[in-house]
């Protein structure tokens, strides 16, 4: 049997199993109760259901509309933390002076939990997609920074010194060899950078998701009303929009790194 | 005739510090090399022969003496030179044909200039086809013709060469010999060819200058007579050759090996041991 066919074997058997047991009731001296309680994990049948009814119009906010807002926000974040990480990266990655200074102050920043940040970041930036964008940004940041900052030191030194003899000046050495050289590095980050950017997104709508919608609002939206079907909903969606984007970047990937040896063969 | 001086080394020496020890990488090195010269420096390795070269092209300052090319004092990386390194200096994002032209992007050679040049380099290293292949697709004999494409594109009058086919097979060092004498046959750059393959150095070179070990200082200078246009693999088979091969050998087989007990050459026996006095005997390199 092929692997997509094991998969799908595999996935009916869950969901069977899934709607099945929550649907049979136990054996037991206490009524009512099922092998699994749907009102916790919900059931397939009542999540499909529940799915419909959200992106109908009968809703204020249709389940597309809070995917979509929840996409901006996170490809927002992920854009402005990436570029400016990216810079900051080859920054200080290419002046020891400058990294010594600043490296005490990023170590303790990031160390912080930045899930800790989100009361101050809404309490400044307002309960819309700012205070979103930059939660993600505090996240993404670093990730690309780090990968950036190593990238950049670790340009073969022969590398520059050849551009050199062929003429190069300084911004010529940054554009043609330290840039194209860190690139590598730094799209190693990207995957889980947009990983990091959609948690971001989502802490923020827990607290402040309303005025935009979003999935997480959804997600605490439907712990007021104890409706688990609704937060399984949320869930799907956001594990189809994060396979989405990472394949998106695989691509990107793919494109921009068609020189090395990896990706020839993957094709 | 006399040609006028290009390359001027004078008391050269170069100090490393290793922890807390010194170390005397080249010891009061003085030589000339005069326009259209090729000069190859032979030594076993360790005997600073690359850090001589690197203070030539600037890349490491002495810490004694001086290095002049064209009667300047070297501070950087001189103008009008190139450098084909030992080690793949390809850039693995570009293509053959944009590694190539490189040199000329940085000067702002741009359009159909550009593009004449290039593909003039390729047909000339023999990568017609591969224009638009990646270095990782490549042989290493053929990513190293394309660094010496990209170094020669610019047409440098100095050429410095650190071992560039130390890397490469024996078959693929010998058919980049003979494009090497071909190319510098119809430019006459002057050139500095760093090696510890005699055979090798006598095949290409005017001049060898023999390096001891460490601390590298200059045992010998000879002069290769060797008739040109050179043809690199019936070369081999003359007397002449052989005789210069052994010439320098005899000098240069000293130090080679612990206590100048000889080992170095492939296919002698390790029988005698008697170093120099042994060399002197053996049977000559393919």
């Amino acid at each position: 049997m092929s692997v997509v066919a094991w998969r799908v074997v595999i996935l009916i058997v869950l969901l069977g199993a899934w709607e099945g047991l929550t649907r049979v009731k136990a054996v037991s001296r206490t009524p009512g109760l099922y092998w699994l309680d749907p009102f916790f994990i919900s059931r397939p049948s009542a999540i499909l259901e529940r799915f419909v009814y959200l992106n109908s119009d009968q809703v204020r906010l249709t389940l597309w509309e809070m995917a979509l807002s929840t996409v901006q926000s996170t490809l927002w974040g992920f854009v402005v933390g990436v570029s400016t990480g990216f810079v900051a990266g080859l920054v200080l990655g290419r002046n020891e002076r400058l990294a010594r200074v600043f490296e005490p102050f990023i170590v303790a920043f990031n160390s912080l939990p930045r899930i800790a940040l989100v009361p101050l970041i809404t309490m400044i930036f307002g309960f819309g997609l700012v205070a979103k964008i930059v939660l993600a940004w505090t996240i993404v940041f670093f990730i690309v920074f780090f990968n950036t900052f190593q990238g950049a030191r670790s340009v073969d030194a022969d590398l520059i010194h050849s551009a050199r003899f062929l003429g190069a000046g300084e911004r010529q050495v940054m554009t043609t060899v330290i840039v194209p050289s860190a690139l590598a590095w730094t799209f190693a980050s990207l995957t889980p950078s947009i990983s990091f950017a959609l948690i971001g997104v989502v802490v923020g709508e827990f607290l402040g998701g309303e005025s935009g919608g979003g999935l997480g609002y959804l997600i605490i939206q439907s712990l007021g009303t104890l409706n688990a079907a609704d937060m399984m909903v949320a869930m799907i969606s956001l594990g189809l929009i994060g396979i989405v984007m990472a394949l998106g970047i695989r691509q990107l990937e793919a494109r921009l790194l068609r020189w090395r040896p990896e990706h020839r063969t993957r094709r | 005739m006399s040609r006028r001086p290009r390359i001027a080394v004078r008391h050269l020496s170069k100090t490393f510090r290793d922890g807390g020890r010194e170390v005397v990488a080249v010891r009061d090195v003085s030589f000339e090399i005069v326009d259209q010269e090729f000069v190859a420096v032979v030594g076993p390795s360790g005997c600073g022969k690359s850090t001589i070269l690197n203070m030539i092209g600037g890349l490491a300052t002495p810490s004694s003496g001086v290095v002049e090319v064209d009667g300047r004092a070297v501070a950087g990386v001189p103008p009008g030179v190139g450098y084909v390194f030992q080690k793949d200096t390809v850039f693995p994002w570009r293509t053959v044909a944009r590694n190539i032209a490189l040199g000329l992007e940085y000067r702002g050679v741009r359009g159909e200039a550009q593009r004449r040049r290039v593909q003039e380099a390729i047909r000339l290293a023999g990568l017609d086809g591969f224009e638009d292949a990646f270095p990782a697709t490549l042989s290493g004999g053929m990513r190293q013709r394309v660094a010496l494409m990209r170094t020669l594109v610019v047409e440098p009058e100095i050429l410095l060469m650190d071992e560039p086919f130390g890397a490469l097979d024996t078959h693929t060092k010998l058919n980049l010999h003979a494009e090497l004498l071909a190319l510098w046959e119809a430019r006459h750059q002057t050139v500095v060819f760093v090696t510890h393959d005699l055979s090798e150095a006598i095949t290409l070179a005017d001049r060898i200058v023999v390096m001891s070990r460490r601390p590298g200082r200059i045992k010998l200078v000879y002069d290769v007579q060797l008739p040109r246009p050179r043809d690199v693999i019936a070369l081999r088979e003359t007397a002449e050759y052989a005789r210069q091969y052994s010439e320098v050998w005899h000098v240069l087989g000293q130090e080679f090996g612990p206590e100048g007990a000889s080992a170095a050459p492939s296919g002698t026996s390790p029988s005698g041991g008697a170093g120099g006095a042994g060399a002197r005997t053996r049977s000559i390199e393919p």
